[in-house]
Protein backbone atom coordinates (compact mmCIF):
# COMPACT_ATOMS: atom_id res chain seq x y z
CA UNK A 1 0.00 0.00 0.00
CA UNK A 2 1.04 3.63 -0.50
CA UNK A 3 0.62 6.66 1.71
CA UNK A 4 -1.97 9.18 0.59
CA UNK A 5 -1.18 12.87 0.96
CA UNK A 6 -3.39 15.89 1.05
CA UNK A 7 -2.39 18.86 -1.08
CA UNK A 8 -1.39 20.97 1.90
CA UNK A 9 0.76 18.15 3.13
CA UNK A 10 2.52 17.85 -0.22
CA UNK A 11 3.16 21.55 -0.16
CA UNK A 12 4.65 21.37 3.32
CA UNK A 13 6.94 18.56 2.34
CA UNK A 14 8.09 20.28 -0.83
CA UNK A 15 10.31 22.47 1.33
CA UNK A 16 12.42 19.41 2.07
CA UNK A 17 13.20 18.85 -1.63
CA UNK A 18 15.78 21.61 -1.81
CA UNK A 19 17.61 20.87 1.41
CA UNK A 20 21.15 19.57 1.56
CA UNK A 21 21.56 16.05 2.91
CA UNK A 22 23.13 17.24 6.15
CA UNK A 23 20.31 19.71 6.83
CA UNK A 24 17.71 17.08 5.94
CA UNK A 25 19.28 14.69 8.42
CA UNK A 26 19.12 17.40 11.06
CA UNK A 27 15.41 17.83 10.25
CA UNK A 28 14.98 14.08 10.61
CA UNK A 29 16.66 14.16 14.01
CA UNK A 30 14.42 17.03 15.15
CA UNK A 31 11.28 15.25 13.92
CA UNK A 32 12.16 12.09 15.79
CA UNK A 33 12.84 14.03 18.95
CA UNK A 34 9.46 15.72 18.65
CA UNK A 35 7.77 12.35 18.18
CA UNK A 36 9.48 11.14 21.34
CA UNK A 37 9.07 14.19 23.54
CA UNK A 38 6.49 16.50 21.96
CA UNK A 39 7.00 19.63 19.89
CA UNK A 40 9.32 22.39 21.10
CA UNK A 41 8.56 25.59 19.08
CA UNK A 42 11.83 27.27 20.03
CA UNK A 43 13.73 24.95 17.76
CA UNK A 44 11.71 26.14 14.74
CA UNK A 45 12.87 29.68 15.30
CA UNK A 46 16.53 28.76 15.59
CA UNK A 47 16.41 26.66 12.44
CA UNK A 48 14.48 29.31 10.50
CA UNK A 49 17.06 31.97 11.35
CA UNK A 50 19.93 29.73 10.30
CA UNK A 51 18.32 28.84 6.97
CA UNK A 52 16.89 32.28 6.35
CA UNK A 53 13.33 31.09 5.75
CA UNK A 54 10.04 31.86 7.55
CA UNK A 55 9.42 30.01 10.83
CA UNK A 56 6.24 28.59 9.39
CA UNK A 57 8.02 26.90 6.54
CA UNK A 58 10.36 25.13 8.94
CA UNK A 59 7.47 24.15 11.16
CA UNK A 60 5.51 22.71 8.25
CA UNK A 61 8.55 20.86 6.99
CA UNK A 62 9.18 19.21 10.36
CA UNK A 63 5.52 18.41 10.88
CA UNK A 64 5.29 16.93 7.41
CA UNK A 65 8.27 14.76 8.12
CA UNK A 66 6.79 13.63 11.43
CA UNK A 67 3.59 12.70 9.63
CA UNK A 68 5.57 10.73 7.08
CA UNK A 69 7.41 8.76 9.76
CA UNK A 70 4.32 8.18 11.89
CA UNK A 71 2.11 7.05 9.03
CA UNK A 72 4.80 4.80 7.60
CA UNK A 73 5.30 3.17 11.01
CA UNK A 74 1.60 2.98 11.68
CA UNK A 75 0.98 0.91 8.55
CA UNK A 76 4.30 -0.86 8.93
CA UNK A 77 5.17 -0.05 5.32
CA UNK A 78 7.92 -2.13 3.84
CA UNK A 79 10.96 -0.67 2.11
CA UNK A 80 9.47 -0.73 -1.36
CA UNK A 81 6.12 0.78 -0.36
CA UNK A 82 7.76 3.54 1.64
CA UNK A 83 10.05 4.41 -1.24
CA UNK A 84 7.15 4.39 -3.70
CA UNK A 85 5.20 6.66 -1.37
CA UNK A 86 8.09 9.13 -1.53
CA UNK A 87 8.21 8.99 -5.33
CA UNK A 88 4.97 10.90 -5.70
CA UNK A 89 6.46 13.83 -3.78
CA UNK A 90 9.10 14.59 -6.39
CA UNK A 91 12.11 14.14 -4.13
CA UNK A 92 15.56 13.57 -5.56
CA UNK A 93 17.12 10.11 -5.37
CA UNK A 94 19.42 11.27 -2.60
CA UNK A 95 16.65 12.79 -0.50
CA UNK A 96 14.60 9.61 -0.90
CA UNK A 97 17.41 7.36 0.26
CA UNK A 98 18.14 9.63 3.24
CA UNK A 99 14.48 9.53 4.31
CA UNK A 100 14.25 5.78 3.71
CA UNK A 101 17.29 5.21 5.90
CA UNK A 102 15.79 7.39 8.60
CA UNK A 103 12.49 5.51 8.38
CA UNK A 104 13.97 2.03 8.45
CA UNK A 105 16.25 2.84 11.33
CA UNK A 106 13.54 4.28 13.54
CA UNK A 107 10.42 2.45 12.41
CA UNK A 108 10.45 0.08 15.35
CA UNK A 109 10.90 2.88 17.87
CA UNK A 110 8.13 5.05 16.43
CA UNK A 111 5.82 2.06 16.39
CA UNK A 112 6.62 1.40 20.01
CA UNK A 113 5.77 5.01 20.87
CA UNK A 114 2.44 4.72 19.02
CA UNK A 115 1.79 1.44 20.78
CA UNK A 116 2.43 3.00 24.18
CA UNK A 117 -0.18 5.66 23.39
CA UNK A 118 -2.79 3.10 22.41
CA UNK A 119 -5.70 1.90 24.45
CA UNK A 120 -4.39 -0.56 26.98
CA UNK A 121 -6.18 -2.99 29.27
CA UNK A 122 -4.92 -3.81 32.74
CA UNK A 123 -2.62 -6.70 32.03
CA UNK A 124 -0.83 -9.41 33.94
CA UNK A 125 2.55 -8.47 35.30
CA UNK A 126 3.60 -10.97 37.95
CA UNK A 127 2.30 -13.61 40.33
CA UNK A 128 3.70 -14.74 43.64
CA UNK A 129 2.20 -17.51 45.71
CA UNK A 130 2.60 -19.15 49.06
CA UNK A 131 1.07 -22.18 50.68
CA UNK A 132 -0.54 -21.87 54.11
CA UNK A 133 -2.65 -24.09 56.33
CA UNK A 134 -5.21 -22.36 58.47
CA UNK A 135 -5.15 -23.99 61.91
CA UNK A 136 -7.54 -22.01 64.07
CA UNK A 137 -9.70 -18.92 64.16
CA UNK A 138 -11.53 -16.99 66.82
CA UNK A 139 -14.71 -18.96 66.20
CA UNK A 140 -13.26 -22.42 65.51
CA UNK A 141 -10.16 -24.17 66.86
CA UNK A 142 -8.55 -27.30 65.45
CA UNK A 143 -8.96 -26.60 61.75
CA UNK A 144 -6.89 -27.90 58.89
CA UNK A 145 -7.71 -25.73 55.90
CA UNK A 146 -5.00 -25.64 53.22
CA UNK A 147 -4.90 -22.30 51.43
CA UNK A 148 -2.86 -20.89 48.61
CA UNK A 149 -2.31 -17.15 48.87
CA UNK A 150 -1.74 -15.40 45.57
CA UNK A 151 -0.28 -11.96 45.07
CA UNK A 152 -1.22 -10.90 41.60
CA UNK A 153 0.37 -7.83 40.06
CA UNK A 154 -1.31 -6.18 37.12
CA UNK A 155 -0.21 -3.18 35.12
CA UNK A 156 -2.44 -0.54 33.61
CA UNK A 157 -0.32 1.70 31.42
CA UNK A 158 2.55 2.26 33.82
CA UNK A 159 0.58 1.96 37.05
CA UNK A 160 1.17 -1.30 38.89
CA UNK A 161 -1.60 -2.73 41.01
CA UNK A 162 -1.24 -5.51 43.54
CA UNK A 163 -4.18 -7.74 44.43
CA UNK A 164 -4.17 -10.35 47.16
CA UNK A 165 -6.27 -13.40 46.44
CA UNK A 166 -6.53 -16.87 47.87
CA UNK A 167 -7.81 -20.23 46.80
CA UNK A 168 -8.04 -23.81 48.04
CA UNK A 169 -6.26 -26.82 46.51
CA UNK A 170 -9.28 -28.07 44.57
CA UNK A 171 -9.92 -24.71 42.96
CA UNK A 172 -6.23 -24.18 42.29
CA UNK A 173 -6.09 -27.41 40.32
CA UNK A 174 -9.29 -26.44 38.52
CA UNK A 175 -8.12 -22.93 37.61
CA UNK A 176 -4.72 -24.21 36.46
CA UNK A 177 -6.42 -26.80 34.29
CA UNK A 178 -8.84 -24.30 32.71
CA UNK A 179 -6.01 -21.87 31.90
CA UNK A 180 -3.91 -24.68 30.42
CA UNK A 181 -6.80 -25.40 28.09
CA UNK A 182 -6.91 -21.70 27.19
CA UNK A 183 -3.23 -21.84 26.23
CA UNK A 184 -3.85 -24.90 24.06
CA UNK A 185 -6.44 -22.96 22.11
CA UNK A 186 -3.71 -20.68 20.79
CA UNK A 187 -2.13 -23.70 19.13
CA UNK A 188 -5.36 -24.87 17.54
CA UNK A 189 -5.78 -25.05 13.79
CA UNK A 190 -8.65 -22.61 13.97
CA UNK A 191 -6.63 -19.88 15.65
CA UNK A 192 -3.72 -20.36 13.28
CA UNK A 193 -5.95 -20.29 10.24
CA UNK A 194 -7.50 -16.98 11.34
CA UNK A 195 -4.09 -15.51 12.19
CA UNK A 196 -2.75 -16.51 8.77
CA UNK A 197 -5.67 -14.96 6.93
CA UNK A 198 -5.73 -11.59 8.68
CA UNK A 199 -3.12 -9.48 7.04
CA UNK B 1 -13.85 -24.95 77.45
CA UNK B 2 -14.38 -22.54 80.33
CA UNK B 3 -17.60 -20.85 81.41
CA UNK B 4 -18.46 -18.03 83.73
CA UNK B 5 -20.65 -18.72 86.80
CA UNK B 6 -23.75 -17.24 85.11
CA UNK B 7 -23.47 -19.56 82.14
CA UNK B 8 -22.87 -22.60 84.37
CA UNK B 9 -25.93 -21.67 86.35
CA UNK B 10 -28.00 -21.52 83.15
CA UNK B 11 -26.70 -24.89 81.99
CA UNK B 12 -27.55 -26.36 85.39
CA UNK B 13 -31.01 -24.83 85.14
CA UNK B 14 -31.65 -26.68 81.88
CA UNK B 15 -30.80 -29.98 83.57
CA UNK B 16 -32.87 -29.31 86.67
CA UNK B 17 -36.05 -31.40 86.46
CA UNK B 18 -37.81 -29.01 88.82
CA UNK B 19 -37.64 -26.29 86.16
CA UNK B 20 -37.32 -28.14 82.88
CA UNK B 21 -39.31 -31.36 83.07
CA UNK B 22 -37.50 -34.47 81.83
CA UNK B 23 -39.89 -34.97 78.96
CA UNK B 24 -39.14 -31.62 77.35
CA UNK B 25 -35.35 -31.64 78.00
CA UNK B 26 -34.59 -33.54 74.78
CA UNK B 27 -36.83 -31.18 72.85
CA UNK B 28 -35.00 -28.17 74.29
CA UNK B 29 -31.56 -29.54 73.30
CA UNK B 30 -32.83 -30.28 69.78
CA UNK B 31 -34.21 -26.75 69.52
CA UNK B 32 -30.92 -25.29 70.73
CA UNK B 33 -29.02 -27.17 68.01
CA UNK B 34 -31.51 -26.07 65.36
CA UNK B 35 -31.42 -22.51 66.61
CA UNK B 36 -27.66 -22.44 66.14
CA UNK B 37 -27.76 -24.11 62.73
CA UNK B 38 -30.62 -22.25 61.08
CA UNK B 39 -30.72 -18.53 61.02
CA UNK B 40 -34.52 -18.41 60.69
CA UNK B 41 -34.97 -20.57 63.79
CA UNK B 42 -33.06 -18.42 66.27
CA UNK B 43 -36.30 -17.82 68.13
CA UNK B 44 -37.52 -21.37 67.90
CA UNK B 45 -38.52 -21.76 71.58
CA UNK B 46 -40.57 -18.61 71.87
CA UNK B 47 -43.81 -19.72 70.20
CA UNK B 48 -43.20 -23.46 70.51
CA UNK B 49 -46.28 -25.22 72.02
CA UNK B 50 -44.03 -27.85 73.68
CA UNK B 51 -42.83 -25.20 76.13
CA UNK B 52 -46.12 -23.45 76.80
CA UNK B 53 -46.23 -24.62 80.44
CA UNK B 54 -42.66 -23.54 81.19
CA UNK B 55 -41.87 -20.27 82.89
CA UNK B 56 -40.62 -17.90 80.16
CA UNK B 57 -37.70 -16.47 82.15
CA UNK B 58 -36.48 -19.97 83.10
CA UNK B 59 -36.87 -21.16 79.53
CA UNK B 60 -34.86 -18.23 78.22
CA UNK B 61 -32.05 -18.78 80.71
CA UNK B 62 -31.91 -22.54 80.12
CA UNK B 63 -31.97 -22.09 76.34
CA UNK B 64 -29.14 -19.56 76.43
CA UNK B 65 -27.09 -21.90 78.63
CA UNK B 66 -27.50 -24.79 76.21
CA UNK B 67 -26.75 -22.65 73.15
CA UNK B 68 -23.55 -21.37 74.77
CA UNK B 69 -22.52 -24.91 75.67
CA UNK B 70 -23.22 -26.20 72.16
CA UNK B 71 -21.27 -23.42 70.44
CA UNK B 72 -18.29 -23.62 72.80
CA UNK B 73 -18.15 -27.42 72.62
CA UNK B 74 -18.17 -27.25 68.82
CA UNK B 75 -15.62 -24.44 68.76
CA UNK B 76 -13.13 -26.42 70.90
CA UNK B 77 -14.14 -29.75 69.37
CA UNK B 78 -14.69 -31.07 72.92
CA UNK B 79 -14.78 -34.82 73.40
CA UNK B 80 -17.78 -36.70 74.72
CA UNK B 81 -15.84 -37.17 77.96
CA UNK B 82 -15.16 -33.47 78.43
CA UNK B 83 -18.79 -32.63 77.90
CA UNK B 84 -19.89 -35.36 80.32
CA UNK B 85 -17.65 -34.15 83.11
CA UNK B 86 -18.85 -30.60 82.67
CA UNK B 87 -22.49 -31.69 82.76
CA UNK B 88 -21.79 -33.80 85.84
CA UNK B 89 -20.52 -30.68 87.56
CA UNK B 90 -23.83 -29.07 86.68
CA UNK B 91 -25.56 -31.96 88.43
CA UNK B 92 -26.99 -33.66 85.35
CA UNK B 93 -28.16 -37.22 85.69
CA UNK B 94 -26.42 -39.90 83.60
CA UNK B 95 -29.55 -40.27 81.49
CA UNK B 96 -29.62 -36.57 80.64
CA UNK B 97 -25.94 -36.51 79.84
CA UNK B 98 -26.48 -39.39 77.42
CA UNK B 99 -29.45 -37.68 75.90
CA UNK B 100 -27.52 -34.45 75.37
CA UNK B 101 -24.63 -36.27 73.69
CA UNK B 102 -26.96 -38.31 71.52
CA UNK B 103 -28.55 -35.15 70.11
CA UNK B 104 -25.54 -32.87 70.04
CA UNK B 105 -22.72 -35.10 68.72
CA UNK B 106 -24.29 -35.84 65.31
CA UNK B 107 -24.86 -32.09 64.85
CA UNK B 108 -21.36 -31.10 65.93
CA UNK B 109 -19.70 -31.34 62.47
CA UNK B 110 -22.45 -29.18 60.95
CA UNK B 111 -22.07 -26.54 63.62
CA UNK B 112 -18.30 -26.58 63.14
CA UNK B 113 -18.79 -26.04 59.43
CA UNK B 114 -20.79 -22.93 60.20
CA UNK B 115 -18.25 -21.69 62.72
CA UNK B 116 -15.48 -22.25 60.18
CA UNK B 117 -17.23 -19.90 57.81
CA UNK B 118 -17.08 -17.04 60.27
CA UNK B 119 -14.02 -14.94 59.76
CA UNK B 120 -12.28 -12.98 57.10
CA UNK B 121 -10.23 -13.90 54.09
CA UNK B 122 -8.90 -12.47 50.89
CA UNK B 123 -11.16 -12.81 47.88
CA UNK B 124 -11.29 -16.55 47.30
CA UNK B 125 -10.94 -17.76 43.72
CA UNK B 126 -13.59 -20.32 42.83
CA UNK B 127 -13.56 -20.27 39.04
CA UNK B 128 -12.05 -18.61 36.02
CA UNK B 129 -13.38 -17.53 32.64
CA UNK B 130 -11.20 -16.80 29.68
CA UNK B 131 -11.56 -15.51 26.19
CA UNK B 132 -9.09 -15.43 23.33
CA UNK B 133 -9.04 -12.41 21.03
CA UNK B 134 -7.01 -11.58 17.99
CA UNK B 135 -5.86 -7.99 18.35
CA UNK B 136 -5.84 -6.54 14.83
CA UNK B 137 -5.31 -2.79 15.04
CA UNK B 138 -6.13 0.37 16.96
CA UNK B 139 -6.43 4.07 16.20
CA UNK B 140 -2.66 4.55 16.41
CA UNK B 141 -1.17 1.35 15.10
CA UNK B 142 -2.13 -0.98 12.26
CA UNK B 143 -1.15 -4.62 11.93
CA UNK B 144 -0.79 -5.31 15.64
CA UNK B 145 -1.87 -8.88 14.88
CA UNK B 146 -1.34 -10.81 18.06
CA UNK B 147 -3.36 -13.11 20.27
CA UNK B 148 -4.60 -11.63 23.53
CA UNK B 149 -6.29 -13.43 26.39
CA UNK B 150 -8.83 -11.81 28.66
CA UNK B 151 -8.97 -13.54 32.01
CA UNK B 152 -11.72 -13.13 34.58
CA UNK B 153 -11.16 -14.67 37.99
CA UNK B 154 -14.39 -15.33 39.89
CA UNK B 155 -13.90 -14.66 43.56
CA UNK B 156 -15.99 -15.14 46.67
CA UNK B 157 -15.74 -12.36 49.22
CA UNK B 158 -16.80 -13.11 52.79
CA UNK B 159 -20.09 -11.42 53.63
CA UNK B 160 -21.06 -10.82 50.01
CA UNK B 161 -23.58 -12.94 48.20
CA UNK B 162 -22.45 -12.39 44.65
CA UNK B 163 -19.24 -13.54 43.05
CA UNK B 164 -16.90 -10.73 42.12
CA UNK B 165 -14.85 -10.65 38.93
CA UNK B 166 -11.22 -9.76 38.76
CA UNK B 167 -10.31 -9.06 35.16
CA UNK B 168 -7.07 -8.55 33.33
CA UNK B 169 -5.53 -9.27 29.96
CA UNK B 170 -2.53 -11.39 29.06
CA UNK B 171 -0.34 -11.93 26.06
CA UNK B 172 0.52 -15.56 25.32
CA UNK B 173 3.87 -15.21 27.06
CA UNK B 174 2.25 -13.68 30.12
CA UNK B 175 -0.35 -16.43 30.31
CA UNK B 176 2.40 -19.04 29.98
CA UNK B 177 4.17 -17.38 32.89
CA UNK B 178 0.97 -17.33 34.96
CA UNK B 179 0.10 -20.96 34.21
CA UNK B 180 3.67 -22.03 34.91
CA UNK B 181 3.54 -20.48 38.35
CA UNK B 182 0.13 -21.94 39.13
CA UNK B 183 1.43 -25.33 38.06
CA UNK B 184 4.38 -24.94 40.43
CA UNK B 185 2.00 -24.14 43.26
CA UNK B 186 -0.15 -27.18 42.40
CA UNK B 187 2.88 -29.48 42.36
CA UNK B 188 4.15 -28.13 45.65
CA UNK B 189 0.78 -28.73 47.20
CA UNK B 190 0.56 -32.28 45.85
CA UNK B 191 3.99 -33.10 47.26
CA UNK B 192 2.96 -31.84 50.69
CA UNK B 193 -0.30 -33.79 50.51
CA UNK B 194 1.62 -37.03 49.95
CA UNK B 195 3.80 -36.65 53.05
Amino acid sequence: MLLVYEDSHKEHLSFLTDLETEVLKEFGRISLNFIRKGINPKIFQGAAQKLGVPVETVQHGVEGLMYLLIEGSRFLLNEVDFQDSLMTLGFSEETRSTLLELYLEHRREVRQILDDMSLDLPHYHNLEWRFDVQLASRSLRHQVAPLVLLKLQTKDDEAKKTTLLQTDPVNLVHVTHVLEEALQEMKSGYFRRIARNIK
Amino acid sequence: MEFGPQVLENIALAGDAAHIPDKIFAKLVTCACQGVLNEDQRNIVEENPAFKDTNKAVLKAAFSGLVTLIIEAAKHDSSDQNISSLLEECKYTADKINEFSKIFLPQKPHIQLLLGKIGFSFPHIVDVDWRLDYYIKNNNVEKVNSGVYLISLKTEIPGEHELKDFQFSCTVEQLQDLVGKLRDATKCMERIAQV
